[in-house]
């Protein structure tokens, strides 16, 4: 079936991406406490100038896609999204910062710490999964960020 | 067997996640963030049936990823992870700290719709008004708990 095979092709994509992505992480050492805190001291801007990077990347190679109308492999034509701030994202954003400085990691950070051996990722994965779903608990979910997961158009 | 150098300069690893961010549109025309992953991860967990399989693997990528890159660097060493809480307070207190720490920033993604490279790289690429606000404040907020915390443990941390 053909649906069938592109579900299969879409878990590779997502395995490679996945992949490239904890690589780039473990290798730039973002896993580690000791980066995160530094970052946040200000007593090493490497994290600043990484994530500046990223973005002075990304930013210009999707807007030129954009307004060339680009068509994605799977989904047909590139869609970005541009929602307006409101209240959630400025509680949401200084609740995760708040608990990013505690826990010294974020998401995808907190696997590859587990990935070096690091025992005490475990606790952070579970807590990371406890408060993504009680925010589900208290709030449905509804909104879907610039940040999420959005529903692909032309297959799943 | 430290093939990679002990640690990826950020103008090598910072145009890379760009190029990952990029890719990922041009393939699946979606985000590349994490939140996300963990979100899918429970509802396949649950056997929900609006779960998003590929996100799966994507979790699951990362893992294998950053094992790849231990592999290559210093090699897979048992640690907690946490040596500068563990030089302060015993093995417990810290995973109790942590694990606090991880909740209310896992309710904080999930509120804000996503998280460092939800919003902070990928967002932002987006020219997403929401996702520089969000990353603004958390930047802002991460550096000032940052600093309540070194003042309450009189600089240890």
């Amino acid at each position: 079936m053909k649906h069938q095979s592109v579900r299969r092709q879409l878990h590779l994509v997502g395995g490679l991406f996945g992949a490239g992505f904890g690589f780039v992480l473990g290798a730039a050492r973002l896993h580690e406490y000791d980066t995160i805190h530094k970052m946040l001291r200000f007593d090493e801007l490497d994290v600043f100038f990484l994530m500046g990077a990223a973005i002075a990347t990304s930013l210009p190679l999707l807007w030129l896609l954009e307004r060339r109308g680009i068509n994605t492999v799977f989904d047909g034509r590139i869609a970005l999204s541009r929602s307006k701030p409101e209240r959630h994202h400025l509680i949401g954003g200084a609740l995760f910062g708040a608990g990013w400085a505690v826990a010294g990691t974020c998401p995808a950070p907190a696997l590859v710490m587990l990935s070096s051996g690091a025992g005490l990722a475990v606790v952070a994965i579970l807590g990371l999964f406890i408060g993504l779903q009680l925010r589900d608990l208290h709030v449905a979910p509804t909104v879907v960020g610039d940040g999420e997961h959005r529903q692909l158009t032309t297959v799943e | 067997m430290e093939l990679l150098p002990d640690r990826l300069p950020w103008f090598i690893a910072g145009p890379a996640l760009g190029l990952l961010v990029v890719g990922l549109f041009l393939v699946a025309n979606q985000p590349l963030g994490a939140s996300g992953a963990y979100i899918h991860t429970i509802k396949a967990v649950r056997g929900d049936a609006d779960t998003v399989s590929w996100r799966v693997w994507y979790f699951g990528g990362i893992f294998a990823g950053g094992l790849a890159a231990t592999l290559l660097g210093d090699g897979l060493n048992a640690h907690t992870g946490y040596e500068a809480m563990t030089a302060l307070w015993s093995t417990p207190v810290v995973a109790a700290i942590v694990f606090t720490g991880a909740i209310v920033m896992g309710y904080g993604a999930r509120m804000a719709g996503g998280c460092t490279s939800g919003h902070g790289i990928c967002g932002t690429a987006q020219r997403s008004p929401a996702s520089w606000v969000t990353t603004a404040t958390f930047m802002a907020s991460g550096v000032i708990v940052t600093y309540i915390l070194r003042l309450a443990t009189g600089g240890d941390l």
